[in-house]
This record gives structure tokens, C-alpha cells and sequence, in this order.
């Protein structure tokens, strides 16, 4: 099947991003399906900026951030997951299929945990198809 | 109406009367008879004379909660943005309190919405609403012209004629399945505890969770297919008091205005879900809305999920945070990922 | 000498089976779960009985949605850098086709004709107008909340009507009322109708009722003064249920909505309850207040409007007397402003 999926990344500046970077400088490699978009932390990223990114059209979200209790702003992170566990299973209430909003913790020095983690989300994704349900689109 | 309505509604006039009187309180919110069978209205009372219209009955199902943050600042004197806050003790407003309503008002003082000190807050542990959309349903629709209220039944009447409901099977959803009948904060109570507990509080939500993927999706589309965007759900919540809602934001705009169902889906997850962890599942939502969507299950799917991971509840305690302003080192922790090193670390 | 055709059951649902295989048709349906009636689509499987005997119930919403659709796009566009013609509004392109509302009551029907007023000039309404057929039904009951007679209506009234189904002494009767109706009937004609002559209803000219005439005397400052409308507006939560319920509720906002390369310009229902209706860029808002906008909705529609047209922006369907949240009585407030 030709159809690549487009997964929008809300990466942590201080962990996640920098494991990214690793994992570029060191050539680990990964599929290039991720639109990276840097925040300074995961507890920023709130569920208005998830759900506008399922509704542009986006097959999957991936939002990832420091382990819990490394977090650079110390507890930015520890709301985030409060937040990412309520919003998971809610939304899967509703309907969005399991696999579309994944979540993890990946650090600065993970760059090769970073490359696993959006190859399983790509995969994991693809199997899914292309996203439908919340998608706006213009008919013009 | 009932004895124990007609009881409380005595009391509740007769200590409005005595705040008013006193100038203990400037206003008492309240409700007053409707100008339709099983209606009241939300009914501001000024004088110890206004405070004779004050009634309480099965049919009070707004959240007076809502209009307490504007009802105090009208009460305060005037002044201008660049004004000093003023000094000195400012009028104070009494209330009535159901248990969800007196958790509402916790959470808007944990908020910082209303100020503890302002208010004189009457509990009364309620009996359950009724919902006149299960009352119309009963009668496939056909009008009231009259109703009228015992202790167990409603009386009805129209140009059809004359029926009995059992008043348990039309009070509303939430006050079926409601875990706190009893006012959680208050300065009076009105009447004995209510020893009512609920039955299956969740089971609504649960059926839906038993459901696939796919099912899902069709019974969520499906339930929002009639909303017309009106925001009545919005407005009568004491949590929505954003002075610009998410809705009217347009740089970035999250959701568009019209009746495109991913606009309407998403307005109604972000509703829901800014309200998690502080909705008390008043049911005024539900209760407004002029189409008889089920708002509340979004409501209370988030609530049965912060209850189980957390053990966190709204406006049971002023003094807890609320669950989302607040974390705790031993919250789960599901997104490990399997394969990463860092499985088994700190954390 | 207005010509009334005969016709009977069988022939008027053979009639409107004929009308469903050719057209859109819409008429009041009760739902057997809610008792809610609905406006609903005809399938082919028509329920005979609600086509005969209307459903008693005024429908939770009204037609206007026919009228003025919810989202409704009036121009379309692309912004695709390479297309020569970006950020060239260009007609929405999907050709209108007939649309059939029946067993609609005559408050409903009454309030296409006054929303025709202030959108005379108004295209996208005019083509919606020009493309829809109403098939009204008096009515045989009237619900407490209803009173279309106080704001110039009446449950036999045929205004904004095409064509009518009547009741007589010896069952129903098709009466044509305009010249559009007289067409649909001569492309689709059902029992005898051949050679029927419309009776056309009169565009304006008609007595004004007694409210409007009494609003159009009082002085606009005195109403606005009055000292009602803050106990009035205490109750409102500012919710727009009663004004995207009610028929003659006509206010919109328009906006672009662009994903990708292509965009659209888009109508959709406002309301004056909102509290940006009136925001300006400016910042400033003249009707900031929660009592500005609740009185000026029942100044607009009992005041301003009778001033500019005539009639009141009213048809006394009481929508927004059963749904109102809080309980606002649109008629307690009319005796009100009557009383001032």
C-alpha cells in the first residue's frame, strides 16, 4: 500500500527533542513518517493542541516527554501525565481508535529508544489506516 | 407538593426573610415558581418581601452555583479596572446548597471564583430532580397542563386527562446514580441527612466501555448528531467561566463554529475534558440542553476515571487540590515503553 | 373565489409518494421514544399517518434551517500558490433542487414570510426562498405555550403558505395559495387539479396586530429605561437556545474556514445572547453586559423590528417559552413592554 501515515510529535525540548537529535547523529534509523513540533515541556502540550492535530488530519499523535521525575521544569511532566492518562482513555471512550494517541518518555541520551519508539508508533499507526473519525475537511 | 417540600420551602423563606432582614446577606439566590407546570426559575431575592416567592420542589434543576462569581461582584461597589480592590467587609449573598452544588461552590473557591467569606450557604440534601424530558417521553409527548407532586408520584394532568408517575423513574439520571446527596459545605442545614445511596453509579459508562472501537464511535456520533451549538450545556456549568472561551479563540482556532460534525464532536471532548476532575455531575448540562443530548456521559466517563486512577473527586474537601493541579509520584505510570532501557528506573 | 380542490386520503398519499420520488420532502415526525417531534426527511417508506393527521406538537426546531442552512457555504476558494486563480471567490457550484416542506403549522410558515423582510436583498436567502415549496396544515390544537393570535397569527392562518391542506365537512381540500405553488402543483398534479387558479396571498398590506401597532406607538427611550429588564435578564445564562430555536431568529456571522489548499467562505447562526456578538475590533463592546443583549433581544424583536417593518419579529410558536433553561417567558415580558 502507497499510503504513508503523517504523525504529528509534540517533543519535550530538554529530553525527547534531544534524544531525537541523538538519534539522527548517530544514525539510528527511523521512519520519516514524524512531524516533529519542539515544546519546552510534555506538561504543555494540553488537549487542544491534540485534538487539533487529530482534526487537521493527522493518523496518529505522539507526544513525548522526560521520564517522570526528570523533568527540566521538575513537575511539568508529572501533570503532563496525569493529563495524557485521562486523555488516552477518554478518547478511546469516544471512539478514537487505540494506537492513534501514544505517549512516552523517552531522555536526551535515548537516541536509540527514540528511533524504537516512532518505528512501533509508525507501525502501530499504519496498521490502522488512514484517520477518519475527527478529521475537518473542506469540501470545496 | 410534597409535605417535606412545603416544609422546606417554609424554612427556606423564613430564613431568607430573617438574612434579608438582618442585612446579614444583600441578596438570596433561590428559585421561584415557573410560569410552566414542573418549571422553576432562578430567582434573586432583594427584600424580605421577594423572599416570600422563593419555593423549593423536584423541579430546581439549574445549578445556582453558576450565577454566584456574578451575583457577588454586582454586589460590590462599582470601580474602574485601575482601581484598588476594596477594603472592608463587602455584602455577602445567601445561597441553597444540594450536594453537587455545595461541591460546585468548593471548587470555585479552591478556584479563586467566589470568597468563602461572602456567603451564607443553606444545605439542602436533596431527593433527586426530576427531568421533564423523561416526564414528556412518558406521555409520548403529549402536554401538562398541570402537575402536581407527592411524596412518591406525580399527578399529571392534561387536555388528554389525568395520569400517575412513579416519581423515582423520572428523576433525572445523575440524581439516580448520585454518591453525595448531602451538601459537602455549608453555614445551615435544612433537613436530616439523606441516607440514599447510589445504585450502579457508573453503569451508563460502563455499557459503553463494553463496547468495540467501532461501536463506539457510531453511539458517540450519533448522540451529538442534534446539537445545534447553542452552548446552553456551557453556559448553565459553574465550571465554564472562562471570560473568552476555547470556542471564540481563533489564533489558533481549535474548533469551528458551524455544524460540521468534527467541529461538534471536538467542542463537546474539550468541554468535557476542561471539566475533568472538577464536574460534580449536577446534571445541568443534561438538564438544559433543548435537544436531550446525554452530555453527561462524557462528564462522568472522565470522573469514573479519575476516581479509579487517582482516587480523586471534586469539591469533596476545599482543602484537596484538584486532581489536575496537583500529581502525585505514585500516579500510573502507562507509557513505558517496553522495550526502553529505562524500564525498572526511578520513576 | 378561492378554488379548493377535493381530495382524499389515498389520493394525497399518492400524491406525496409521487412528490418523494422527485424531490426532497420534509414534514413534522414524532419520535415513539422522546415524544419529541422532529422535521424530518421523507424516505420511501412514508409514514402515512403523520402525513394525514399531522402530529400534534409544535417540531423542536424550526424551518429556517431550510432557509438559512447551518453551515451554509456562499463562496469557495483555493489558496494553492500555483493556481492563477487563488484567493478568487468563486459560487459555492452545488445546483439547488426543489425542496417540499409538509404539514408545516402556520406559525412556521408565517415566519419565512417575516424573515423575507429584512433579507429582501439578501441572494442566498431569495434562492433558498425561490427553491422551496411549503405545504401547510392548520391547527387542530394548540399547545398552553403557544400564541401566535397575541404577535398577529392564528392557528388557521395560510402566510408564507404555497399551498394548503384543509380540513372540510367532508374531509380534506388542497387550496393553491401562490403562483410557485400553482406550478409545483401543475408539474406534479394529484386528484382533480387541473386548471386551478391561485389565490395570491398579498405581499404586505395586511392590518397589522394590535401588539405591533401598540409597540410601534411607545416611546423607543421609555422601553429601553425600563426598569424590568434586570430582573428579567438575572435569570438569562446567555445560552443561544432561544434564538437558534426560534424562527424568526435570522442573525449570522461568517467566516473562512481553509484546509489544505481549498477554503470556503462560510454562513452560520449567530446570536445576540453570545457575548462577542457585538465585540468590535476595537475591543470595545457595546453590549458587554449580560442585560444589554438579554433586553436587546426582546427590543429588537418587539421594537426596533415593528419600527423598520411592520409586524413583530414574532409567530408566537413558544419554542423558546418550553426550552428556555432558566424559564424567561417571553410572553410575561411582552405585557411587560405592553405595560410601559
Amino acid at each position: 500500500m502507497d499510503w504513508e501515515p503523517k504523525i504529528v510529535a509534540f517533543l519535550c525540548n530538554w529530553c525527547s527533542y534531544a534524544g531525537a537529535d541523538l538519534a539522527g547523529v548517530s544514525r539510528f534509523q527511523y521512519p520519516p513518517n514524524i512531524r516533529i513540533i519542539r515544546v519546552p515541556c510534555s506538561g504543555r502540550v494540553s488537549a487542544n493542541m491534540i485534538l487539533s492535530a487529530l482534526r487537521s488530519g493527522a493518523d496518529g499523535v505522539l507526544v513525548s516527554g522526560c521520564h517522570p521525575g526528570d523533568c527540566h521544569y521538575i513537575s511539568g511532566n508529572l501533570h503532563a501525565r496525569r493529563r495524557f492518562s485521562v486523555l488516552k482513555n477518554f478518547l478511546e471512550f469516544l471512539g478514537i481508535e487505540p494506537g492513534r494517541l501514544n505517549f512516552s518518555w523517552v531522555s536526551a541520551s535515548e537516541g536509540e529508544q527514540f528511533a524504537t519508539v516512532v518505528r512501533e508508533v509508525t507501525e502501530r499507526v499504519k496498521a490502522l489506516g488512514p484517520a477518519t473519525r475527527l478529521v475537518k475537511r473542506i469540501e470545496a | 407538593m410534597t409535605v417535606k417540600h412545603a416544609e422546606l420551602t417554609q424554612e427556606i423563606q423564613r430564613q431568607a426573610k430573617e438574612l434579608l432582614a438582618s442585612g446579614e446577606v444583600a441578596a438570596f439566590l433561590g428559585f421561584s415558581a415557573g410560569s410552566l407546570p414542573m418549571t422553576t426559575r432562578p430567582f434573586v431575592a432583594r427584600t424580605p418581601q421577594e423572599a416570600e416567592r422563593l419555593v423549593w420542589n423536584s423541579f430546581c434543576t439549574v445549578n445556582l452555583a453558576n450565577y454566584l462569581p456574578a451575583l457577588l461582584k454586582s454586589l460590590e461597589p462599582p470601580r474602574g479596572p485601575k482601581d484598588p480592590p476594596p477594603t472592608g467587609p463587602l455584602p455577602k449573598v445567601g445561597v441553597l446548597a444540594t450536594g453537587c452544588w455545595s461541591r460546585n461552590i468548593v471548587v470555585q473557591i479552591q478556584e479563586n471564583q467566589v470568597d468563602r467569606s461572602r456567603l451564607v450557604i443553606l444545605g439542602v440534601p436533596s431527593r433527586g430532580m426530576v427531568d421533564r424530558k423523561k416526564v414528556l417521553a412518558a406521555l409520548q409527548g403529549k402536554e401538562v397542563l398541570e402537575a402536581q407532586e407527592d411524596d412518591h408520584s406525580l399527578r399529571l394532568k392534561g387536555k388528554w386527562g389525568e395520569t400517575e408517575l412513579s416519581r423515582w423513574a423520572v428523576v433525572r439520571d445523575n440524581c439516580q446514580s448520585c454518591r453525595h446527596p448531602n451538601p459537602v459545605l455549608f453555614d445551615r442545614l435544612l433537613d436530616a441527612a439523606s441516607e440514599r445511596q447510589a445504585q450502579a453509579p457508573f453503569s451508563q459508562i460502563e455499557a459503553i466501555e463494553a463496547m468495540s472501537s467501532d461501536e463506539r464511535w457510531q453511539w458517540f456520533q450519533q448522540a451529538f448528531a442534534s446539537c445545534i451549538r447553542c452552548y446552553a450545556c456551557r453556559n448553565a456549568c459553574p465550571l465554564c467561566y472562562c471570560s473568552t472561551c476555547f470556542v471564540d479563540d481563533n489564533r489558533p482556532q481549535w474548533v469551528g463554529k458551524a455544524l460540521n460534525a468534527p467541529d461538534v464532536l471536538t467542542f463537546h471532548i474539550l468541554r468535557a475534558f476542561h471539566c475533568a476532575g472538577r464536574c460534580t455531575d449536577c446534571g445541568a448540562c443534561e438538564s438544559v440542553c433543548p435537544m436531550g443530548i446525554k452530555v453527561r456521559l462524557l462528564t462522568q466517563k472522565l470522573s469514573k476515571d479519575i476516581l479509579t486512577l487517582f482516587g480523586a473527586e471534586a469539591g469533596m474537601d476545599v482543602s484537596v487540590p484538584p486532581p489536575f493541579t496537583t500529581y502525585a509520584p505514585s500516579d500510573p505510570n502507562p507509557f513505558e515503553c517496553d522495550t526502553c532501557s529505562s524500564k525498572g528506573k526511578k520513576g | 373565489m378561492p378554488m379548493k380542490i377535493r381530495i382524499n386520503d389515498h389520493q394525497l398519499i399518492q400524491w406525496i409518494q409521487g412528490v418523494v420520488t422527485k424531490f426532497q420532502v420534509f414534514y413534522p415526525l414524532q419520535d415513539a421514544n422522546s415524544g419529541v417531534v422532529h422535521i424530518q426527511k421523507a424516505t420511501d417508506s412514508l409514514n402515512a399517518d403523520a402525513i394525514l393527521k399531522p402530529v400534534s406538537g409544535v417540531p423542536k426546531t424550526s424551518i429556517k434551517t431550510f432557509f438559512m442552512p447551518q453551515p451554509e457555504v456562499i463562496a469557495r476558494f483555493s489558496i494553492a500558490a500555483q493556481d492563477a486563480e487563488a484567493f478568487v471567490l468563486k459560487e459555492p457550484g452545488t445546483a439547488l433542487q426543489t425542496q417540499v416542506l409538509l404539514n408545516i403549522r402556520p406559525c412556521d410558515a408565517r415566519s419565512v414570510a417575516l424573515n423575507s423582510m429584512p433579507y429582501a436583498e439578501d441572494p442566498y436567502f431569495q434562492k433558498m426562498l425561490k427553491r422551496t415549496v411549503i405545504i401547510g396544515r392548520p391547527c387542530d390544537e394548540t399547545c398552553s405555550t403557544c400564541f401566535c393570535e397575541l404577535v398577529g397569527g392564528s392557528p388557521h392562518g395560510t402566510e408564507g403558505m404555497d399551498l394548503v391542506i384543509l380540513k372540510t365537512e367532508d374531509g380534506l381540500a388542497l387550496e393553491v395559495l401562490t403562483q410557485k405553488g400553482a406550478d409545483f402543483l401543475k408539474q406534479n398534479p394529484c386528484a382533480e387539479s387541473a386548471g386551478l387558479q391561485p389565490t395570491l396571498q398579498q405581499q404586505g398590506g395586511q392590518e397589522l396586530p394590535i401588539v405591533a401597532r401598540e409597540m410601534q406607538k411607545k416611546d423607543l427611550l421609555a422601553l429601553y429605561n425600563a426598569s424590568f429588564w434586570p430582573q428579567i435578564a438575572e435569570a438569562c445564562i446567555n445560552c443561544g437556545a432561544c434564538t437558534f430555536l426560534c424562527p424568526t431568529c435570522y442573525c449570522f456571522d461568517i467566516q473562512d474556514e481553509v484546509a489544505g489548499t481549498k477554503g470556503v467562505r462560510l454562513r452560520y447562526w449567530d446570536s445576540c445572547m453570545f457575548p462577542l456578538f457585538t465585540l468590535h475590533a476595537s475591543g470595545h463592546n457595546p453590549r458587554g453586559q449580560k442585560v444589554q443583549r438579554v433586553r436587546n433581544r426582546f427590543m429588537h424583536k418587539f421594537k426596533y423590528f415593528p419600527d423598520r417593518f411592520g409586524p413583530v419579529s414574532c409567530v408566537g410558536c413558544g419554542r423558546c417559552v418550553k426550552d428556555c433553561p432558566v424559564n424567561i417567558d417571553i410572553r410575561e415580558v411582552i405585557s411587560l413592554m405592553q405595560a410601559v
